[in-house]
């Protein structure tokens, strides 16, 4: 419950994911616009790419396996093709495992920290995110609908600071991704070979984002 | 012990308080003595406060370089920034401290807040709150944690106080019963009246007089 709080300090309240532009363009008008939107991003990048990452890296870190997460972290990291979401999730997931390593003492957690500090990971959010899922003993069908649900509140976040619909309009679209998250954690069960992502109006999107002049999130 | 951590200093405040002129007169100052800054700008809408002070600070003025002036989106959440999920701020921080161990202090500048606005002892060490006579002279009685918790409290934009009705000796008044013991200081960013008392207050509080690094390593003593 800690780790997937909104309050635990990921800095995920800066991200838009792309919502920011699309809402600018007048493309996102509606509650059920953005519910499409953000099921076909789970279905089609954070389900079967973040999920899949996720589940590789949590046996990794049970086997203590360091060289295999830093290869999902590698991974992950390429698939990743908006400069914006890379770096936004890269700072991420270190702030994750520097407020872990806060109040949790672990060896797989510091060689993980190490490694993004020399260079040879870069500390990727689904993948710093299941190397502290492992080490506290989350289960991965777990682990996957914690990243999902927090990806969720996020995205609805964004839409609801940006003024696209309302308090309750969120919690129903939360709501009604219940199914959707369900459905996509079971990727967390897939092997490394299995991982894609493909959502390109998406990811024109967010690069759009990038060259916006006044805006309100980082991605 | 000699700590690897840079001094970092908050400034919050309300918007259009004065929080970016503020630093377009301290650094230069800073500068002048030796000090090596970095400013990291978190703004509300835009980048437009960090845009400006790379244009000036930075390519008009070669005060320092434009990687090391840093915009930010807070995703409409300022306070939040700075404060409960400092995150985002501390992934530049480290970024900066990795690349620049040459860099004497890091300036984090608030996106514009209301006066509940405080930092995060992770992210800020010594807290600058900037308010402005134009919002009218009741504003230090206010109160409010930014008000009354800073370590330095700066009233800006004194020149205009007869225009809008504002008394100084009022706000002088309130301050003092408000704050207690901990300073603030009157200021006009615009004209830079009052701005070397607040260089004073960084060196002394947040610098502990000591000496630019590049200075300190040629053996130089701070002016």
């Amino acid at each position: 419950m800690q780790l997937s709080d909104s309050f635990f300090p990921t800095g995920m309240y800066t991200m838009s994911n792309g919502v920011e532009t699309l809402f600018y363009q007048n493309k996102i008008k509606s509650a059920k616009q953005l519910q499409t939107l953000i099921e076909s991003c789970i279905k089609m990048q954070i389900g079967v790419a973040d999920c899949v990452a996720l589940g590789n890296a949590m046996d990794a870190v049970s086997k203590s396996d360091m060289k295999s997460v830093i290869e999902i972290d590698q991974t992950l990291y390429a698939m990743k093709l908006v400069k914006e979401i890379r770096e936004a999730s890269v700072r991420s997931g270190i702030q994750l495992l520097n407020c872990m390593n806060s109040f949790t003492k672990n060896n797989l957690l510091n060689k993980y920290k190490t490694s993004v500090k020399n260079g040879t990971a870069t500390g990727i959010y689904p993948v710093a995110f299941g190397v502290v899922s492992s080490i506290s003993g989350i289960s991965k069908i777990n682990a996957a609908q914690m990243l999902l649900y927090s990806f969720s509140v996020s995205f609805v976040g964004a839409a609801l600071r940006l003024g696209i619909i309302d308090h309750n309009e969120g919690q129903k679209i939360i709501h009604a991704l219940k199914p959707t998250i369900l459905e996509a954690s079971k990727n967390v069960n897939e092997p490394m070979q299995a991982i894609w992502q493909f959502f390109p109006v998406l990811d024109i999107a967010q690069m759009m984002h990038e060259r916006i002049e006044n805006k309100m999130f980082v991605t | 012990m000699v700590s690897k951590r840079i001094p970092r200093l908050g400034i919050g405040g309300p918007v259009g308080s004065g929080k970016t002129m503020l630093i377009e007169q301290l650094v230069p100052r800073l500068v002048a003595k030796g000090y090596r800054p970095a400013i990291i700008s978190n703004d509300v809408i835009s980048k437009e406060d960090a845009e400006r002070m790379k244009s000036g600070l930075s390519v008009k003025k070669g005060l320092l370089p434009e990687d090391l002036v840093v915009g930010l989106a807070t995703g409409g959440c300022p306070h939040t920034a700075i404060r409960e999920d400092p995150s985002m701020n501390l992934a530049v921080i480290n970024e900066i401290q990795s690349k620049h161990d040459e860099l004497d202090l890091i300036i984090i500048e608030s996106g514009g807040d209301n006066i509940t606005t405080t930092f995060s002892p992770a992210l800020a060490d010594y807290f600058i709150y900037i308010i402005d006579v134009a919002g009218g002279d009741k504003y230090p009685r206010k109160g409010g944690l930014g008000i009354t918790s800073c370590d330095l409290l700066l009233i800006n934009k004194i020149d205009l106080a007869t225009y809008v009705g504002a008394d100084l000796r009022i706000m002088e008044r309130d301050a003092k019963t408000i704050r207690g013991k901990k300073p603030f200081a009157f200021v006009n960013c615009r004209t830079a009246e009052g701005i070397d008392n607040v260089v004073k207050y960084i060196v002394h509080d947040l610098l502990f007089e000591v000496p630019p690094k590049n200075l300190s390593k040629r053996g130089i003593r701070n002016a």
